[in-house]
């Protein structure tokens, strides 16, 4: 089976400073289902959105049956063999059934400047009874239907016409029992016709059952490409996550005790679709790891905590017995939060660097209602200084600085208000190497002073190094407890993740 | 070398920004030179002066509410609808006490501006649209009252149409603003909320309320605007105040006020723009006779004003 029909040379398709696709050359052979699995954010989505004509590729190209696949719009590609089944809704709500099955393809049903619009409907009538969706009818609206009925849709729309390259983009987890069993069979069905799958799923075992060769991605670079058949999921889940990193910043010591005294109880947290459930301590003095894949919840975690989900029940108590309900009632009472999504919920960044390490602490500045801007002046210098800001002075706006210095910029805040306890999400996410060790240098002296910190990661490497205990969650719940130890390795807690 | 370079590039950064600053305050002087010339130095006659200033006291209190509403990001029509109807309110409860009487009105203000507030916070609908059906709505109300006749005000009201009293009155309330807007948590938290709604709420701040509270306060301040309103008209029409919030938003514009709200919204916004304004309005009909010239002047010098000094970059920031 050496006959590629798509081969990939060399892509990179960065944004800005991110590359997300780096430096793939991959080849998909004929009639093959080719899965492609890797964490969020490893490049899977960005490559076939490539591949489709969503996004032009920044070096490198596309070779379908040996002729430059340059597709400029997903329509293109669907005209040149290449269509997408996508992660997303992809249809475009206000059109019927019929008109969203043959977007970009009406030049078939016009007659001068008329559109025959019963020829469209029969037309898409015929292909929904060929695959077995009889229930839809082609004629009405799409928003009549249910969210699965829509994939059944988009299904039928990316295969009717029987494209070379079909790619499934995590489409499974939109779908039922039912649902995926039909996908599986369209999927197998262009299998037989000598056509490529490509399979994008976070369900591992699915993806070793359905696909007959398997490339893993890690941070947009292509880590191997193995047969399934000579697999287990223990080693896609090491090839996926783990991670080359040194572990010389990190604080070093093991064995030390953390105080009995408990600071902040979860009990029973729940969020609508995101956690169920979560009770656990969080003690003086102590650094709390939490652990998981992107989507297990854990981000929602530190929202609760610092009251600020939507929907939420259960409690989180403070060591006074205050109830956190809300964002201002925590920052009264100590809890600070710095948020994974650092440009939109940690730091105003239209904001001046003066402004945004004031705000938590307005109220403590204040005599009675009145704040003095001088007071205040002072106050954003000496903890941006602490925090070594590199600035051009208190003035200057956050959205001027580097992602690192911005970071600086919310833990300035938090260690101005002298919050005790410390919610950190992705503490590390997009900073370089000099920073990162600033910061974690000073998460070993905040823990050392008896501030206690919570920090959720999507980094192994950082959980194992910095935490004296670590939870892992998966699916909205926990799912394992580590304790500090030299003995812990990635692969411990990869088996709880997955 | 790569030192004084950087340290360089932050001094343009910075005279940049200073000059962006101090725009609004040359374009009021280049409006008031441009129109004494034009004029033959008639605009600085004590008459005309003091003509102009009979005009910028309403607008100059009532700007200070919709300052407020713009720097969170919002915007209100439906200020001139709030002062005819609070006016009324004013004409009806004076008869028994004219302090009464501008009690009342700021309450009616209030609640009028607290029913734009709930529309926009509670059912999440943008403040423009809210304000463009409540300017119909107050305005339909205004008319209703007034179809048999325009509700006058009792003659000893027209007896406080004394220049000091109203001066006073208009310092007073800039003074007071000014206290809050600079020495409280209000400046704050509003120029945070106006910049990113989601960051102010994770910061602290309660967007939601603060929200209410600036409609509802800048409903209360045309309220209480309404009495120096009523002491100068003497009786109040169907019309009455209507295109006062136009007056507003080209006044805040005029004074530097960003569009869009956020960081770079300052005080001084308020009376530059308000005075520029008022100077564009009372010098216009000697240069232009004809209320059609007038008009097309004013939208163009509207325009170029706002096309010179619109800060693109803060626009650029806003998702």
């Amino acid at each position: 089976m050496s006959d590629a029909v798509l081969r990939s040379e060399r892509l990179c398709k960065r944004f800005g400073i991110t590359t997300a696709v780096d430096d793939v050359s991959l080849e998909f052979e004929k009639g093959e289902i080719h899965g492609l699995i890797g964490e969020n954010g490893s490049g899977k989505s960005t490559f076939c959105s490539t591949l489709c004509g969503i996004y032009p590729p920044s070096s490198g190209r596309f070779l379908l049956e040996g002729k430059e696949l340059k597709a400029r719009s997903q329509v293109e590609a669907n005209r040149r063999g290449v269509s997408i089944i996508v992660q997303e809704t992809g249809t475009l709500p206000g059109l019927t059934v019929a008109e969203n099955l043959f977007l970009g393809e009406e030049d078939k049903f016009m007659h001068g400047i008329v559109k025959d619009a019963g020829a469209m409907d029969r037309e898409a009538q015929r292909l929904l009874n060929e695959y077995g969706f009889t229930r839809i009818v082609a004629s009405r609206m799409i928003d009549y239907y249910s969210f699965e009925d829509r994939k059944l849709i988009e299904i039928v729309k990316a295969t009717y016409f029987n494209p070379k390259v079909l790619v499934v983009d995590e489409t499974t987890t939109a779908l039922s029992q039912s649902g995926r069993e039909e996908l599986f069979t369209v999927m197998d069905r262009a299998r037989s016709l000598g056509n490529t799958v490509i399979f994008i799923s976070h369900d591992l075992e699915e993806v070793i059952e359905r696909a007959d060769r398997i490339s893993v991605l890690r941070d947009g670079r292509l880590v191997a490409t193995v047969r399934s058949a000579e697999v287990g999921s223990g080693e896609l889940k090491h090839l996926m996550v783990g991670r080359e990193l040194g572990t010389h910043y990190y604080r070093t010591d093991y064995g030390e005790p953390v105080p009995d005294e408990v600071v902040l109880r979860v009990d029973d947290l729940s969020v609508p679709g995101q956690i169920q459930g979560l009770s656990f301590d969080l003690r003086k003095g102590e650094i709390l790891g939490i652990g998981g894949l992107s989507e297990c919840g854990m981000h929602e975690v530190g929202k609760a905590i610092f009251g600020a989900s939507f929907g939420r029940s259960g409690r989180v108590t403070l060591e006074d017995g205050y109830g956190v309900d809300s964002i201002p009632g925590a920052i009264r009472h100590g809890v600070a939060y710095a948020s994974k999504d650092r440009d939109n919920e940690s730091v105003v960044i239209a904001d001046s660097i003066r402004d945004n390490i004031c705000l938590p602490s307005l109220d403590d500045l204040a005599a009675g209602p009145f704040l003095r801007s001088g007071k205040l002046d002072a106050f954003a210098r000496r903890n941006a200084e602490l925090m070594s800001v590199k600035m051009t002075g208190i003035d200057q706006y956050v959205s001027s600085l580097s992602g690192g210095n911005r970071q600086k910029v919310v833990l300035a805040r938090w260690l101005g208000k002298d919050s005790d306890i410390l919610v950190l999400d992705s503490p590390t996410r997009g900073i370089d190497v000099k920073v990162k060790a600033d910061i974690y240098a000073l998460m070993d002296e905040l823990r050392r002073k008896g501030k206690s910190i919570v920090m959720i990661s999507e980094e192994l490497q950082e959980l194992l190094g910095m935490s004296d205990r670590i939870l892992i969650m998966k699916r909205g719940r926990i799912s394992g407890e580590f304790a500090r130890s030299r003995s812990l390795g990635e692969r411990d807690l990869i088996t709880k993740m997955v | 070398m790569e030192i004084q370079s950087e340290a360089s590039a932050v001094g343009k950064v910075k005279s940049r920004k200073y000059l962006r600053e101090l725009m609004p305050l040359l374009g009021f002087m280049g409006v008031i030179v441009a129109f004494s010339i034009a004029t033959g130095g008639k605009i600085t006659a004590p008459a005309n002066l003091s003509l102009m200033l009979s005009q910028v006291y309403v607008l100059l209190i009532s700007s200070m509410g919709v300052f407020m509403v713009m720097t969170v990001g919002g915007l209100d029509f439906s200020q001139g609808s709030i002062l005819g109807l609070s006016s009324i309110v004013f004409c009806w409860v004076s008869g028994h006490s004219i302090v009464a009487g501008i009690a009342a009105a700021a309450l009616a203000g209030a609640a009028m501006g607290a029913f734009n507030g709930f529309f926009h916070v509670r059912f999440r609908i943008a403040s423009f649209i809210v304000t463009i059906c409540t300017m119909y709505f107050f305005r339909g109300l205004c008319k209703y009252i007034t179809t048999n006749g325009p509700v006058p005000a009792i003659p000893e009201v027209l007896e406080l149409n004394l220049t000091w009293l109203k001066l006073l009155l208009a310092a007073v309330m800039l003074m007071t603003g000014f206290a809050v807007w600079r020495f409280t948590r209000v400046g704050c938290d509003l120029r945070a909320i106006g910049a990113g709604e989601t960051a102010a709420r994770f910061s602290g701040c309660r967007p939601d309320l603060r929200k209410f509270l600036v409609f509802t306060a800048a409903g209360a301040i045309t309220g209480f605007a309404s009495f120096i309103n009523v002491v100068k008209v003497g009786s109040i029409t169907g019309t009455a105040g209507s295109q006062l919030e136009t007056q507003i938003l080209i006044a805040l514009v005029l004074g530097g006020m960003p569009i869009s709200g956020g960081a770079k919204a300052r005080f001084s916004n308020i009376i530059i723009g308000t005075l520029t304004y008022c100077v564009l309005e009372m010098s216009l009909p000697m240069v232009f006779p004809i209320p059609a010239t007038q008009q097309l002047v004013k939208g163009m010098v509207f325009l170029v004003v706002v096309a010179l000094t619109i800060d693109h970059e803060s626009l650029r920031v806003i998702k």
